[in-house]
């Protein structure tokens, strides 16, 4: 939704329509549209143009607007769930989430994750993208075995790594066999091990996702610029660091996007492996589990809504602003100059 | 595309967006008996096994006996039983028939509107007796229908207990501390618990508080929901100091209650832990969970232990009560159908197939396997039996009593930090 949101702002910018009177279905009519023309087809096209985004309009405003109006009205009451709301109490919600020590944890190990996402994922999928561009055998064998993960259901990971990773689990089992005892821990209730044990399998499961955005990246640097700098002398690794990444900039930054605003929103694995109540003791719960906990399973509808407030308010703020500053020059770029 | 087919394309795809946002619950009702035939659903949490059978055929039978009625069973995973039901309730799609447990969280339910009084036939009353019924009555009117009750106790493997050297079952704490030194020389998980699912956690605070707060106390907080008794952070401390003898099983901060052999349930089905604390479902549930899903043939039973200078009486009991309520859109016929499992029949069926009590005292005789004789004279003996705190406090405060009780386990809370997450809670309602 945000990922819209931020393209349209440069296309609308820069719309060979120009302030176009047209609505708001004008601005995200498709290029061949753009094109003006004369007199009395003028209001057809805006018919149709409002005709075929109608619908998705309305799904899109009953489905994510409302509900986020919604959740923005009830935020603002003390709520069981049931009937309408009635004990008005303004922002005394939004006051009780940051006062609380559990929300900041939350908020804190949403932190971990999404740096921790980034700086482990990205260059290990860099990596292996890299590798299996290369042309071997086995290669297509190798994609598919990567991208696995990304493909099962969280449900089923969540289930499979934590009957591994239980303390009396496969894994210490396997470290008791082959002689090392010692190195076995509480993979799940380790508060000091436990977030590290999540990140293992956020990126097992999700380098897939970056592996294969980025061999699509790979695979539009034209063969050209690699011909000229081999004949200019330049080795695999220099071409890698002055050719590859720099064109596969806007690939990463992609990705990088959407990997912040799933960690920001991660919650399917935590609620799976550490069910309802352990993940804030285990030190892996999340803005989403925290809502979860003391929206639903408190039944405190009111606050849960307030809490969905919150954590929809800072995806947004930190999706904008990445927009803002990281991903304006692509999307500048894409649309005038070509590359840079 | 020329113009015409955009536009019945376009009309098509608004006919779906429309029929999509206006698809409201159009469903009818209202306590009243009708002429037609009448559909009902029922929410259960037996998803498998004897329970399920025994849903199965008490449907079809009221169902032969009542022409026209058709009951449907859905059922639900008991973990997700209380958060799926509250979703169907606001919906107004609620099930007509829905499993209930009485106290606070019954009462949220009643104050909403969203339950309807049941009409308790005379022999019924008589068979279940006003203790159990207490349990579902707000504001007069008994909302709900006990079919089983399940005094909690520690379950313990008489096997595992006599390969430690372990005669006779403990009465106080220092013996149940002493008895766990034993099961751990013997290489055996002295307590399995469940504390994933906190639930399981929270019963080890219960007990504690039950033998530290006196009666009183415990009713008081009904009203106020402040746990400033001393009592309530004693309780804290008697759990704390217990947790720090290392009693329950390795990792049990991730070993869930009742799914699969890794279990609370099934560690003490397959003989890996000695003892759980648990209500009286457990027999039925560690069945399903041994290696031939018979029940356990050494399973014992003895009451939680007493605790010096606690306030409590001794003997009293905590428990819980399985039933069943009609929400306010039910038929008539939901009334009926509840008196109707309340008959010796099937009272005594529903006692086998959950190897459970049964709340009518006429099919009490039904149960033979010693570990739940042993509960049902404890419970017969005991002076009062309070409902688990957290149905009798509500979902506000056994959610904060669930997190601050796994917190403390974990090493992560202290005793206070309980009743201050309680305290907290109340802001949060």
């Amino acid at each position: 939704m945000s990922d819209s949101l931020g393209e349209n702002s440069p296309v609308m910018t820069r719309s060979p329509e120009g302030p176009s009177a047209a609505g708001d279905g004008a601005r995200r009519a498709p290029s061949p549209a753009g094109r003006p023309r004369r007199g009395g087809t003028d209001w057809r096209k805006r018919f149709e143009v409002a005709l075929l985004t109608g619908p998705a309009i309305i799904i899109f405003v009953t489905f994510v607007i409302l509900p986020v109006g919604m959740a923005a009205y009830y935020g603002f009451y003390k709520w069981k769930g049931y009937g309408p709301p009635t004990d008005f109490v303004g922002l005394q919600n939004y006051v009780t989430i940051f006062k609380d020590s559990s929300f900041h944890e939350a908020l804190q190990h949403n932190g971990m994750i999404v740096v921790l996402s980034l700086i482990i994922q990205g260059p290990v999928a860099v990596v292996m993208a890299l590798l299996i561009n290369q042309k071997m055998r086995g290669r297509s064998l190798l994609r598919v075995l990567i991208f696995v993960p990304y493909v099962i259901s969280e449900v089923i990971v969540g289930t499979g790594w934590s009957l591994m990773l239980q303390t009396s689990g496969a894994v210490n089992d396997v470290l008791t066999k082959i002689g090392l005892p010692g190195w076995t821990v509480d993979w799940l209730s380790d508060p000091h091990v436990a977030i590290w044990s999540l990140m293992l399998i956020i990126s097992w499961k999700y380098i897939g996702f970056a592996v294969i955005l980025f061999l699509a990246g790979l695979q539009g640097i034209p063969e050209e610029v690699f011909e000229a700098a081999s004949i200019d002398g330049a080795s695999y690794w220099q071409a890698q660091r002055h050719i590859t990444l720099p064109l596969l900039g806007p690939t990463i930054r992609i990705w990088a996007f959407l990997s912040i605003i799933g960690s920001l929103q991660l919650f399917d694995l935590v609620y799976i492996i550490w069910g309802q109540y352990v993940a804030s003791t285990a030190g892996t719960s999340t803005m989403a589990t925290y809502m979860v906990l003391n929206g639903r399973n408190a039944a405190n509808y009111g606050f849960g809504n307030a809490v969905a407030v919150v954590l929809f308010l800072i995806s947004l703020v930190i999706a904008l602003t990445y927009q803002r500053f990281v991903l304006r020059r692509d999307t500048e770029g894409a649309l005038t100059e070509g590359k840079k | 595309m020329n113009g015409r087919k955009i536009l019945a394309a376009t009309a098509a795809l608004t006919m779906v967006a429309l029929g999509l946002t206006a698809c409201s619950g159009s469903k009818s009702g209202g306590g009243s008996s009708s002429s037609g035939p009448v559909d009902m659903t029922l929410w259960t949490n037996a998803t498998t096994g004897e329970g399920k059978a025994f849903w199965e055929a008490t449907v079809a039978d009221f169902e032969a006996a009542n022409p026209g009625v058709k009951i449907t069973i859905q059922t639900v995973q008991n973990e997700d039983m209380d958060g799926k039901l509250q979703t169907a309730l606001n919906s107004g799609d609620a099930p007509d028939i829905f499993m209930a447990r009485g106290g606070g969280k019954l009462e949220a339910v009643v104050k909403a509107g969203q339950a309807q009084e049941i009409i308790v036939d005379d022999a019924t009353k008589a068979a279940v007796g006003d203790a159990a019924l207490t349990a579902f009555t707000v504001d007069g009117k008994v909302y709900g229908m006990p079919m089983s009750i399940l005094p909690g106790g520690i379950y313990y493997s008489k096997d595992l207990f006599k390969q430690a050297g372990i005669t006779g079952t403990p009465s106080t704490m220092a013996d149940l501390e002493a008895d766990v030194q034993k099961l751990k020389d013997a290489k055996i998980a002295p307590i399995a618990l469940g504390a994933k699912d906190a639930w399981p956690a929270a019963h080890w605070y219960y007990f504690f508080a039950l033998r530290e707060c006196s009666q009183d106390t415990l009713k008081k907080a009904i009203a106020d929901k402040k746990f400033d008794d001393k009592c309530w952070t004693k309780a804290g401390d008697d759990l704390a100091a217990f947790s720090k003898t290392v009693p329950f099983n390795n990792g049990f901060l991730t070993t869930s209650a009742q799914q699969g052999a890794g279990s609370s349930a099934g560690l003490l089905a397959n003989h890996q832990a000695a003892m759980e604390l648990m209500g009286a479902w457990d027999p039925g549930v560690i069945a399903s969970l041994t290696p031939d899903t018979k029940p356990l043939a050494d399973l014992g039973w003895f009451p939680f232990p007493a605790i010096d200078g606690g306030k409590g009486e001794a003997g009293a009991m905590m428990g819980g009560l399985d039933g069943n309520s009609c929400s306010k859109a039910a038929p008539a016929e939901c009334s009926k159908f509840l008196n109707f499992t309340m008959q010796k029949k099937y009272q005594e069926d529903y006692a086998n197939a959950f190897h459970t009590l049964p709340a009518s005292k006429d099919a009490q005789g039904v149960v033979t396997e010693p570990a739940l004789t042993d509960v049902l004279a404890s419970y017969n003996k005991a002076p009062y039996v309070s409902l688990w705190l957290d149905t009798l406090y509500g979902q506000n405060v056994g959610n904060a009593l669930n997190s601050g009780v796994v917190d403390l386990l974990a090493g992560k809370g202290d005793p206070a930090a309980i009743v201050k997450g309680v305290t907290d809670a109340a802001a949060k309602e």
